[in-house]
């Protein structure tokens, strides 16, 4: 056994708890664990939306009216900002859930014209710096019968941000030198 | 030369790690203590070269090699040389490789500081620690190598590479300067420069508590050698990972331009699970350090700290999440969770075989409801339903649903904000009791009576508050609840103090500044207490109390909210920067009742050179304690080019109560945790002399 140093406690045998404090802690724990349960449960049960795609959205009607987030790539051109009474308007169009690489996912799903596409509108919200075309918008709200998609949230990915790349091809740049 | 040596260095850095893991195991088992020596020094030697590979990449980013990929993707001959050094860690690649540095400094200091005071267990934390280093290292050499160059194929296509690919040629530094990237916009704020270093301190100093939990666990030197060596290297990594999220949530408010700092995305999240487990675990390590009790509890904390620590890297790494934080997908993700996956169940494996033994045996136990002990106890409960509650709200539901319903659910902020505030009340409450109970027995009586001042105090406050205007239930419950543990804070300190200066007839000065002398870990900790007060006062008032309003002002008009008046001077369009950048700037007077405040100027700049996003919208801000008025420049438009005076512009305005005491509770919780760190002052020997007479002559 290690040494024990001068600041460490002695071990000795400990002293049984008492039933009573036994009971008390066990009902103590158990109603904690039930409250923190249900605050869990609870919350998720009114803060859980469907994470869907612009085509399950479109497909199918269940979703109408019901709080949702989605996900598509936006089209540059169709961006519309009201600066007077911030309020954003754009396209969206349907990404694919199953891609190897988002970036070139979503620049193949914003230059497709058979991708389903989807009107948006967000109101009271100062135009994003990321919003711009093929970036990801991620958005939480409901579609009205309108088919207009009415966001309360909007959050944007732009997946060149990040992207671990490589320049366009260089030959379009100047004469390539030749050995290192 | 550049990209050669470093990954000379890199290679070299990991074989080092493996080494030192493989002689350090062996050492042990063999008793051999030359190869345990040896596996040390190996251990010692992956720092200056990792050291050596950051240089270099430093070197490179401001020397302009544009040739090397990471060079060219977070620089451009615009930027300037601050953010040529922060771009460090503006990417994937150069974050890892400066992790691992850190981990490589972290290790480093450990061995060569520890290495004779805890002899038994160095040799296994040589082991675990270069087993998480030598994993980092291996990623960036195999997956994210910094140094990789950029080469051109015979139809001019760039090819990376650290040596020449077959068939390539080499590309100018001119040729590719032109195309250069520069660092994200986002990224260049002052709080971008300290807050990724910060965060990355505090992840990667969880290493070294966690390799000595496993130390002890697969050494058997289950005494608290462990939790004494590492209560330091946990207060430090516990500070800077809170550091690091405080800055985080500044950045956010200063850039994101959205009038808020924390919004409950998942990568915030995942930094602050960590913080959270901890935070319960430097209560709990006391009940261990006191009374012997915790053990297998303790030993679990720390695991799953970095266990979180690792989870978190993967989680916003691997691009799993869908937040805006992400790192772009890359092939990391597979080998993090392999292995998060396998420290995690290492050290749960060993916890249970040394359970199973006995030797995580309790020497107490609970005394009474009412005791410290308790208490703590419940802190942890708190601080692990927390836990719990924000990783399932990120990532359990969302992970589950996909795989039990082959459906996509998640869950927002609305879930946060029902979920967190009772354990936030129940934690605050406790940190308002608990300092006032004593270890062992306690009666409820004798509690409540200790208990009577403070309330008082915190009672008469709300008094204050409510005859000065604040009169929401909600907002005066909020406020009493996280009063009374700072209220508890301060009246502890005061009475010892008061105790002090009894006993030894001193001035208050000096009683404060003795007792902060002989026992920082308790004061030092009162003062953290109030950081977490005043911080908790800042985000009630920020959050009950914001106003924001929109309007499109013509220079000359003005809007008002909560009693300001804001009005548009004028707006310069244009102005360049000398990084290149253009910027528009409303010039806005803030007033009160008449007089002149300050002067705010919101902006948008532009990045020509920046790929993707380039646009940046700044806001302008008037920061009292008080208050934030907070301005964003939404548009403007010029009916007649030409003419400044046909511009109008359109601004949303925040109003954010006492949000700076967010920022200034933080400062108090660094200060507060710095002294807790610092050792206790002995006393002096003239005063020991005669103690230690009377101890020998009782021997």
């Amino acid at each position: 056994m290690a040494q024990s140093t001068p600041w460490q406690k002695p071990v000795d045998a400990g002293i049984p708890a008492k039933k009573s404090n036994r009971i008390q802690f066990l009902i103590g724990g158990f109603l904690i664990l039930a409250a923190i349960g249900f605050l869990i449960i609870s919350g998720t049960m009114s803060g859980a939306r469907f994470f869907i795609t612009v085509d399950d959205l479109m497909t199918s009607s269940t979703y109408v009216d019901q709080s949702v987030r989605i996900s598509g790539v936006v089209l540059g051109d169709t961006i519309v900002y009201d600066a007077q009474n911030l309020t954003l308007e754009f396209t969206i169009a349907n990404v694919p859930t199953e891609f190897d690489d988002l970036g070139t996912a979503l620049h193949i799903a914003a230059n497709n014209p058979e991708a389903t596409r989807l009107q948006v509108r967000v109101e009271n919200q100062v135009k994003p710096d990321l919003l711009r075309h093929e970036a990801q918008a991620i958005l939480t709200g409901a579609l009205g019968t309108d088919g207009v998609f009415y966001a309360s949230e909007l959050n944007l990915k732009c997946p060149t941000r990040f992207i671990e790349g490589m320049p366009e091809n260089l030959r379009d740049d100047g004469t390539l030198e030749q050995g290192a | 030369m550049i990209s050669e040596i470093g990954t000379i260095c890199l290679i070299l850095a990991f074989g080092a790690a493996i080494y030192a893991i493989i002689a350090s195991v062996i050492g042990v088992r063999r008793g051999d203590n030359r190869l345990v020596v040896s596996a040390r020094n190996a251990g010692l030697l992956t720092f200056p070269l990792l050291l050596t590979a950051m240089l270099l990449l430093l070197s490179a980013l401001l020397t302009q090699q544009y040739q090397i990929s990471y060079v060219w993707q977070v620089t451009d001959p615009n930027t300037p040389t601050i953010f040529r050094i922060t771009a460090l860690w503006g990417s994937q690649q150069g974050s890892l490789l400066f992790w691992c540095v850190l981990m490589s400094v972290f290790a480093f200091v450990a061995l060569a500081t520890q290495w004779r005071e805890h002899r038994r267990l160095m040799p296994y934390v040589n082991a675990f620690t270069m087993a998480s280093l030598a994993f980092f290292v291996g990623l960036v050499l195999f997956l994210e190598n910094p140094f990789t160059r950029i080469w051109a194929d015979a139809a001019g296509n760039p090819v990376g590479g650290v040596f020449q690919p077959s068939g390539t040629t080499f590309v100018s530094v001119d040729i590719l300067a032109q195309s250069a990237r520069g660092l994200n916009p986002l990224l260049r704020h002052i709080g971008m420069i300290i807050h990724p270093p910060m965060l990355y301190l505090g992840f990667v100093g969880f290493v070294i508590p966690f390799a000595f939990a496993m130390a002890a666990l697969a050494s058997g030197d289950l005494s608290s050698n462990w939790i004494k060596a590492t209560r330091r290297w946990t207060l430090a990594s516990w500070l800077f990972l809170g550091l690091g999220l405080i800055l985080g949530g500044r950045w956010a408010y200063d850039v994101l331009g959205w009038g808020g700092y924390w919004g409950w995305d998942p990568v915030e999240n995942a930094a602050f699970l960590p913080w959270l487990i901890g935070t319960a675990f430097l209560h709990s390590v006391m009940i261990q350090e006191k009374r012997g009790m915790l053990k297998t509890w303790n030993m679990a904390l720390i695991i799953l700290t970095f266990s979180a620590v690792m989870f978190g890297t993967f989680a916003t790494r691997s691009g799993l999440i869908e937040s805006v934080h992400s790192f772009a997908q890359s092939e990391i993700g597979i080998p993090m969770f392999v292995f998060w996956a396998g420290i995690t169940l290492t050290g749960v494996v060993l916890i249970v075989y040394r359970r199973h033994q006995g030797h995580l045996r309790d020497e107490h136990v609970f005394a009474g409801i009412v005791s410290r002990e308790s208490m703590f106890v419940l802190n942890n409960v708190i601080f692990v339903a927390l836990t719990g509650a924000i990783f399932w709200g990120s990532f359990g539901a969302p992970i589950i649903a996909e795989l039990t319903t082959n459906t996509d659910i998640t869950l927002g902020a609305e879930y946060f904000e029902m979920v967190t505030p009772p354990l936030f009340i129940a934690m605050y409450i406790l940190m308002g009791i608990a300092p006032l109970s004593a270890w062992g027995a306690m009666s409820i009586g004798r509690l409540g009576r200790a208990l009577i001042a403070p309330i008082a105090i915190t009672i008469l406050v709300l008094v204050v508050l409510f005859l000065t205007g604040t009169t929401q239930a909600g907002a005066l419950l909020g406020y009493g609840v996280v009063l009374l543990a700072g209220v508890v804070a301060v009246y502890e300190t005061v009475r010892g103090a008061q105790a002090r200066k009894r006993k030894h007839d001193e001035s208050w000065l000096a009683a404060f500044v003795n007792i902060f002398g002989r026992n920082r870990r308790r004061y030092g900790g009162f003062i953290v207490h109030l950081g977490i007060t005043v911080i908790g006062i800042g985000v009630i008032g920020s959050t009950l109390f914001q106003q924001e309003t929109q309007r499109t002002l013509a220079v000359g008009d003005s809007l008002e909210l909560g009693g300001y008046t804001l009005r548009l001077d004028t707006v310069d369009l244009g102005q360049i920067a000398d990084d290149g950048r253009v910027m528009d700037i409303a010039n806005l007077t803030l007033l009160r009742d008449g007089s002149e405040l300050a002067r705010i100027r919101p902006r948008l700049d532009f990045y020509p050179q920046a790929q993707g996003m380039n646009t940046m919208t700044i806001a302008g801000a008037h920061s009292t304690l008080e208050n934030d008025f907070y301005v964003l420049l939404s548009g403007y438009e010029q009916t007649n080019p030409g003419d400044s005076t046909t511009l109008s512009a359109t601004f949303k305005v925040y109003l954010n109560p006492l949000v700076n005491l967010v920022w200034w509770g933080g400062i108090i919780l660094i200060i507060g945790t710095v002294i807790s760190t610092l050792p206790n002052e002995t006393a002096p020997a003239r005063a020991r002399r005669p103690l230690e007479a009377r101890a020998k002559a009782t021997a």
